[in-house]
């Protein structure tokens, strides 16, 4: 039947014979999860494109209302934590514990400070009177838009906090198998991923 | 995979992506002050946008080394669906937006004056 060459995951396949993905289990399921929260965003950006095209009061221009170098600040430091998460990947799949564990607690530390971020970035639109139905500087589904996909973001950034903190423990532990530090690392880029769109559609275009 | 003994450092890959996404994120940050038209403008951001999402999927969540047929469901799946969405959605705000422009039906008001 099949030559099975390309067989060359180094974990069990899921049982029943051919893997469809070549994958191991948790991973494929790892793989159906991101899938459907990433659905989740898209139902979220054409529910901003909506908001923003049925406006009528004028949308505000995006450099009156943030500081564009702080949010270019906050995507860097998610950028920089994705390639520090690869990083504790890599080591993990090599063995070496010790490296894996610096990444990732340099991969929290990351993702701690871009939350600081938001927070500093919420309290001060909330100061000047910004909320979830009204805004100060024009259209109030402006405001909306902002809190909802911000809002949504900022509590998938703290849930890969909680996931990266117990992976991190583990790995000190010498519990965590590599595949575990994979699958917190795809989680962890799948939250970079999801920036890259809100940071596209909402503060640039 | 022997492309790491080949390349020094295993963790290459992760740290050349890392400077790609950085010199397409001041680009798209830059592309903002040149007053160029909103059609190319918003073209630009979009098309980096997905070159962005594409580096972070293969390089970083590790995709390209996987099945391609992963890689496929995952892209095809997520895209279709996108668009899908968007473009049952967003064409109704055009609408919307008519509703709301029209005057409002104030004329009907003083009737209920008593």
């Amino acid at each position: 039947m099949h030559d099975g060459s390309h067989a060359v995951a180094l974990e069990s396949h899921w049982g029943g014979g051919v893997s469809p993905f070549g994958a191991t289990w948790q991973k494929t399921m790892m793989w159906i999860f991101i899938v459907t929260d990433g659905l989740l965003f898209s139902g979220l950006l054409s529910g901003y494109a909506f908001l923003r095209m049925s406006s009528l009061a004028p949308w505000p221009d995006r450099t009156s209302v943030f500081s564009i170098p702080f949010i270019a600040l906050m995507t860097f430091i998610l950028i920089t934590s994705s390639a520090t998460m690869g990083t504790a990947v890599g080591a993990s799949k090599l063995g070496d514990r010790k490296t894996a564990l610096r990444f990732l607690i340099l991969t929290i530390a990351g993702g701690a400070a871009f939350l600081g971020c938001q927070a500093y970035e919420w309290t001060h639109l909330i100061e000047h009177g910004a909320r979830l139905t009204s805004n100060p500087w024009g259209s109030p589904q402006f405001m909306q838009s902002f809190f909802i996909l911000t809002g949504f973001h900022g509590s998938h950034v703290l849930s890969g906090l909680v996931v990266l903190t117990i992976t991190a423990i583990r790995t000190a532990m010498g519990k965590t198998p590599a595949q575990g530090v994979e699958m917190a690392g795809l989680y962890w880029h799948f939250v970079d991923l999801v920036w890259v769109f809100i940071f596209t559609l909402y503060y640039l275009v | 995979m022997s492309d790491t003994a080949a390349h020094g450092s295993p963790y290459r890959i992760y740290w050349i992506t890392w400077g790609i996404l950085l010199v397409i994120t001041v680009a798209m940050l830059a592309a903002e002050r040149f007053h160029l038209p909103r059609v190319f403008l918003v073209l630009f951001l979009i098309v980096f946008m997905l070159v962005k999402a594409t580096m972070i999927g293969g390089n970083f969540m590790h995709l390209r080394y996987e099945q391609r047929n992963l890689a496929f469901i995952v892209a095809a799946g997520l895209l279709v669906t996108s668009v899908i969405l968007f473009s049952f959605i967003t064409p109704e705000s055009l609408s919307v937006r008519a509703r709301r422009s029209e005057p409002a039906p104030a004329a009907a008001v003083p009737a209920h004056h008593p």
